[in-house]
């Protein structure tokens, strides 16, 4: 059975297992419905025109995965921000992990989206948030509605700084020949509230995997969001990650994606502002070999007066790697006063990497500072020639001018053990082993 | 020439000149000093008729006519000519393609003809040897890219084109370096005549070494709280804006 | 006076009569409306074609039949009635055999209504011009002094008959009949259009132009234009269009096809001025134009483009870098007023080594209007070493318009460079004191300013040109200022 089909058919089975309130079940119908008319997309969609999921689909994904799996922290340790305390929310297929996951409700709240949608005291929560700001004719992210059931909640009270980052960790055993999961997280930061959070995928097996995530990010009056996405998964894994972001007057959202592996990686990334003065931040890093595949498509919605928005993306690609940039920054009528900045630099190594680059503005309001800049080049031979002549091997001098290349976005990551974190992982897909201590 | 009376100005709600009064005869260099903020580039904006600032209360009259209803380059075509602080960028046109422009407009507007392009090459040229203009600089877009000695170098020449009969030179010396403060001063020292008057607003006394003044002004809060000839200029140097601040 | 803003600009601009919308009272003959292959063949008829010429015309209008009107553009417009309109409309009394005295003495008087004088053309010694009413070539001159140099500058009905063997090569060689929807119609009924083919090694002495006008009510025009090019010979060719005012919208879908031989460099240039409809949006030509050049070896084919008219412009003058070492330019101001909508831009294809390719596009938008470029480059594998730059400025005046940006770059070459820059900005109110403050008025000011971020686009016009086209600026967007 193709997998659209059997998703369409289990929904009524997977109502029944939950516990589904009228609202929601109506929310879902609709998401179902939708998905049902547009279907997986295909290339023939504008916003597909680069990524196919074909190959993708074509594998006979477990929709429900019927055994549960544990795995001892030692395993996967090395996933985790281990040298700092964290709070953690962890999912082995798809499944709520209390053994590796450490919550709370200590003044904020860390902790599980079943509980959410189920539990009636989170029902005024869900009924102002949930699936407000994702786009609702978007057939992934209805498909992700419609069977929405777990995933992180998050919410920081007003004038609460969380204490510890929080990690959000997906994991995948393997236990299921090929399995699909779609984790939905809501997260909503209050009124001069201020959090850190690190996400990251993780197939611990060579089996297919397809994650098709939605993320709803609520920024309130001055809030301040740092959101890391870290994707560095197996050649089988495949990830469609949809994040949504709602911004209100005088808040600070930042989401650093940092693409260095998978199969298929496509991230819809969008802003929405709901108020002046205003600082979105999207800045990301690809560095892919193989044949390996990462879609950036951002969105910045300028919908009010005195706002900025930044983006500055970077790709690394080589062997037979794709990248793909599809950025767009839309200015409203309204929204005059406008700051918005797209950067999009590319390198090309080896002879058979491709990037597709469409850095898009659409502009309505006159009095605005709008621009965009987009390269596609090589790493400059005479400084790689420079500094052979003082004695570095040339696979560390490509790696070294590679990093400075990047260092524009590891500069703002603000946990250091984080920053350390990236550097490694960095090294390591050059095949060097430095410290870049620059 | 220029007789300002009562003067009071202000930007977006906040009152800059509080009272301004200032007589400038032909052939006379004024100076007016001041600390940061205490309204000098106001006055020089007010002047020139930037429509940013309101004007509340007062007059300001040319030669006995009343200017304060111009339009900024009708001020312009009477012969006001302001050298700005911040020269702006416009990408494209040139120096002297902008030069063209605004002399036959002001022709145009006192009823004469163009000025025809042998006559005008021979003024630009007269006028960029005398502010030891390279002619490549010519034809560069105005002002972009041009370093802060070129932008004001650039205002000066353009004061030489166009033989205002009141200049303003609004912080002229700022961001200058000895040899193009030299330049410009001579440039402008070249340009001073008996039917001509200027008015130089700066923060130093630097300037006034070379650009010597006839009188010189305090201006403190959006009014002018002393008067005097040249060596106020010194006594000010020596004593520093403290002390205006703390007479008054 | 003192107050002259801005928005006084603008509803001066709304204001703003177009300047050649008369229509000249000329006997033609019209066709009915209508299209089948009956007409398709009687066009062909009508123009004496060659058998050859009459398959390959319906070829591409069984192709037209089966194709669907695109609808990617980022343009919006009630689409035209293809059952509605004329395809053939021709001044009657046009012999193009007999000398310029023949000419129809209300032709003579339009030409000079559109500024150009066909006599003082002839004194001018630099520019040849081929002139075409609604769909017929009506004038070319100076075709003597050209052909002593082994050039051919003719209509292409003239072509078909005395070049067959050229025109058989080559047309449709760059833009195939079934390239897309408007291509295809435009295969089936184009009725004239210009022919042009530089021998090798000549360098053209003179501009060659050509002179679009639709005048019939009701009609449609579709020119077709081929310029051939071979080893090692340059040419310089420009295009101006314009059209009356008429409540209905007319359309305009031609195709131009460069071929730039070995060596060889193409220069072609264009200000659109056709009618851009009122300043209700009412009326308007819709200009949907396929214009593509293709560079062998060493070739450069640079296409310039002003576009202050029409009321839908569908338009990407493209470049296919086929030979190794071979340049493609693009450079493009797109003013849109009123409720105009401009989707405009370029292809760069890179297949060859060591290409390079420019693209330098100012967008000026106004009143309601929506102006949009789009772009593509594309680095094929083989491409080694290939360059492209490009800058896409956008210029906004007033808040009820939109600019828009949509550059495609593709590249599958690790030896490609790319940089692509865009950004969008309004007239700064220091920039319009600063002029005051030097004595220039506001209005003045503001055309001073547009053409200094037009000039990169300006400079690269040939001189008859640059002044027109100057003009053309001011009166588009500056109101009165002349």
């Amino acid at each position: 059975m193709e997998l659209k089909e059997k998703l369409i058919s289990s929904f009524m089975a997977f109502e029944e297992q939950i516990d589904v309130n009228t609202d929601l079940h109506d929310v879902r119908t609709s998401a179902l419905k939708n998905f049902e008319t547009q279907g997986f997309p295909t290339k023939k969609l504008e916003a597909w025109k680069y990524t196919s999921l074909n190959s993708v689909l074509k594998n006979d994904f477990t929709v429900f995965p019927k055994k549960e799996s544990a795995i001892g922290f030692s395993d996967v340790k090395k996933y985790f921000l281990h040298e700092i305390d964290t709070y953690k929310i962890v999912f082995i297929d798809g499944v709520f992990s209390s053994f590796l996951s450490a919550t709370t409700h200590d003044g904020i709240d860390a902790c599980l989206m079943s509980s959410a949608l189920t539990k009636p005291k989170y029902k005024l929560v869900i009924d102002e948030y949930f699936n407000k700001v994702a786009m609702a004719d978007d057939s992934l992210t209805s498909l992700n509605t419609a069977f929405a059931r777990e995933g992180a909640y998050i919410n920081i009270p007003k004038n609460k700084v969380a204490d510890k980052p929080i990690e959000i960790m997906y994991f995948s055993t393997g236990s299921e020949a090929a399995l699909m999961v779609q984790p939905r997280n809501l997260i909503i930061v209050n009124e001069n509230a201020n959090v850190q959070i690190i996400e990251r995928h993780q197939s611990l097996s060579g089996n297919p995997v397809l994650t098709n995530s939605v993320t709803e990010i609520f920024a309130k009056k001055r809030a301040i969001v740092d959101f890391y996405k870290i994707q560095n998964d197996n050649d089988e894994a495949s990830l469609v990650d949809n994040t949504y972001i709602s911004q209100k007057e005088m808040s600070t959202v930042k989401v650093h994606t940092f693409s260095f592996g998978g199969n298929i990686t496509r991230n819809n990334l969008n802003f929405y502002h709901k108020g002046e003065h205003i600082d979105s931040t999207l800045k990301g890093i690809t560095i892919l070999d193989g044949k390996q595949h990462v879609d950036h498509h951002t969105l910045v919605q300028h919908a009010t007066p005195n706002c900025e928005s930044h983006q500055n993306y970077k790709g690394i690609f080589s062997d037979k790697s794709t990248g793909v940039f599809n950025g767009k920054i839309y200015v409203e009528k309204e929204a005059q006063k406008t700051d918005a900045f797209q950067q999009n630099n590319n390198i090309l190594i080896g002879d058979k990497a491709t990037i597709n680059a469409k850095p898009q503005l659409e502009i309505f309001a006159d009095d605005v500072k709008c621009s965009h800049g987009c390269t596609v080049g090589q790493l400059d031979d005479r400084a790689l020639f420079y500094m052979q002549s003082r004695g570095i091997p040339k696979k560390e001098a490509t790696a070294l001018l590679m990093y400075a290349f990047s260092n524009e976005v590891i500069e703002s990551i603000k946990i250091p053990e984080l920053k350390q974190r990236i550097n490694s992982i960095i090294a390591r897909k050059l095949g060097v082993n430095m410290g870049f201590d620059l | 020439m220029l007789e300002i009376k009562n003067l009071h100005a202000r930007v977006e709600d906040k009152d800059i000149l509080k009272g301004i009064n200032l007589s400038v005869k032909a052939g006379e260099v004024h100076a007016i000093m001041g600390p940061n903020g205490s309204g000098k580039s106001t006055l020089s904006a007010v002047i020139a008729g930037n429509e940013h600032y309101e004007m509340t209360e007062g007059e300001i009259e040319l030669d006995g006519e009343d200017i304060t209803e111009l339009a900024p380059e009708e001020r312009a075509h009477k012969g006001v000519f302001l050298s700005f602080q911040y020269p702006v960028e416009i990408p494209g046109v040139s120096v002297t393609n902008f030069m063209k422009t605004a002399i036959n407009e002001s022709r145009k507007a006192q009823g004469l003809e163009e000025m025809p392009a042998n006559e005008m090459l021979k003024s630009i040229r007269e006028k960029s040897e005398l502010l030891e203009i390279d002619r490549k600089f010519l034809s560069r877009s105005l002002n972009e890219g041009f370093s802060g000695g070129e932008k004001k170098r650039n205002e000066i020449f353009q004061m030489a084109m166009l033989e205002p009969k009141l200049a303003i030179l609004d912080e002229t010396d700022s961001g200058l370096d000895i040899d193009a403060l030299r330049i410009v001063a001579n440039g402008v020292n070249k340009l001073k005549s008996e039917n001509n008057a200027i008015i130089v607003i700066t923060h130093y006394q630097r300037l006034l070494d070379y650009i010597v003044p006839d009188f010189v002004h305090v201006l403190y809060k959006g009014k002018i709280v002393k008067s005097g000839g040249k060596e106020l200029a010194y006594e000010l140097e020596e004593k520093g804006y403290d002390w205006i601040k703390n007479e008054n | 006076m003192s107050k002259y803003t801005e928005d006084d600009l603008k509803v001066e601009l709304e204001n703003k009569e177009y300047e050649y919308g008369f229509y000249t009272n000329i006997e033609s003959e019209t066709f009915p409306v209508g299209l089948n292959e009956d007409i398709v063949r009687a066009i062909s008829q009508k123009k004496e074609e060659p058998q050859w010429m009459t398959d390959w015309r319906i070829e591409a209008f069984r192709a037209w039949k089966e194709m669907i009107e695109p609808e990617w553009a980022n343009v919006h417009y009630d689409k035209p009635d293809f059952q509605a309109i004329s395809y053939y409309s021709a001044p009657k009394k046009v012999d193009p055999n007999k000398t310029l005295d023949d000419v129809d003495p209300e032709l003579l008087a339009m030409y000079a209504k559109l500024g150009i004088s066909v006599d003082e053309q002839k004194m001018m010694n630099n520019v040849a011009m081929d002139i075409v009413v609604d769909s017929v070539s009506v004038a070319t001159t100076f075709k003597k002094t050209l052909s002593e140099k082994g050039i051919i500058f003719c209509p292409i009905s003239e072509a078909i008959k005395e070049h067959p063997e050229l025109v058989k090569k080559y047309l449709g060689t760059v833009v195939p009949q079934k390239d897309n929807f408007y291509a295809a119609l435009n295969s089936a009924v184009f009725s004239d259009g210009s022919f042009c083919y530089i021998p090798k090694g000549v360098r053209c002495p003179m501009e060659l132009s050509t002179y679009f006008r639709i005048n019939q009510a009701g009609t449609g025009q579709f020119e077709r234009t081929l310029v051939i090019a071979d080893e090692g010979s340059y040419v310089s060719y420009l295009e101006g269009c314009t059209a009356p005012s008429r409540d209905e919208n007319q359309l305009h879908a031609a195709v131009v096809e460069l071929i730039a031989m070995d060596d060889a460099e193409i220069k072609y240039s264009t200000v659109q001025n056709w009618y851009p409809g009122n300043k209700e949006g009412k009326g308007g030509v819709f200009n949907f134009v396929t214009k593509r050049g293709l560079c062998e070896k060493n070739a450069k084919i640079s296409w310039t483009q002003v576009e202050t008219g029409s009321a839908v412009t569908w338009k990407y003058p493209s470049c296919v870098l086929k030979g190794d070492n071979s340049v493609g330019e693009f450079y493009s101001i797109a003013v849109t007023n009123n409720f105009q909508q401009a989707d405009t831009g370029t292809k760069m294809i890179h297949l060859g080594k060591n290409t390079k390719s420019t693209i330098i596009s100012k967008g000026i938008s106004a009143g309601k209007s929506n102006n949009s470029y789009r772009g593509l480059v594309q680095i094929s594998a083989r491409a080694d070493n290939a360059r492209n730059f490009s800058q896409c400025d956008s210029l906004l005046m007033g808040n009820n318009c939109g600019a828009h940006t949509f550059p495609y770059i593709e590249s599958k070459n690790p030896s490609a460079k790319i940089e692509h820059e865009a950004t969008t900005s309004k007239i700064g109110e220091d920039q319009v004191f600063y002029c005051n403050q030097r004595g220039i008025p506001t209005e003045k000011a503001i055309a001073l300013i547009v053409n200094g971020f037009s000039k990169d686009v300006l400079n690269k016009l040939p001189m008859e040109f640059a002044v027109e086209a100057q003009k053309l600026l001011e009166i588009s967007l500056e109101g009165s200022v002349g």
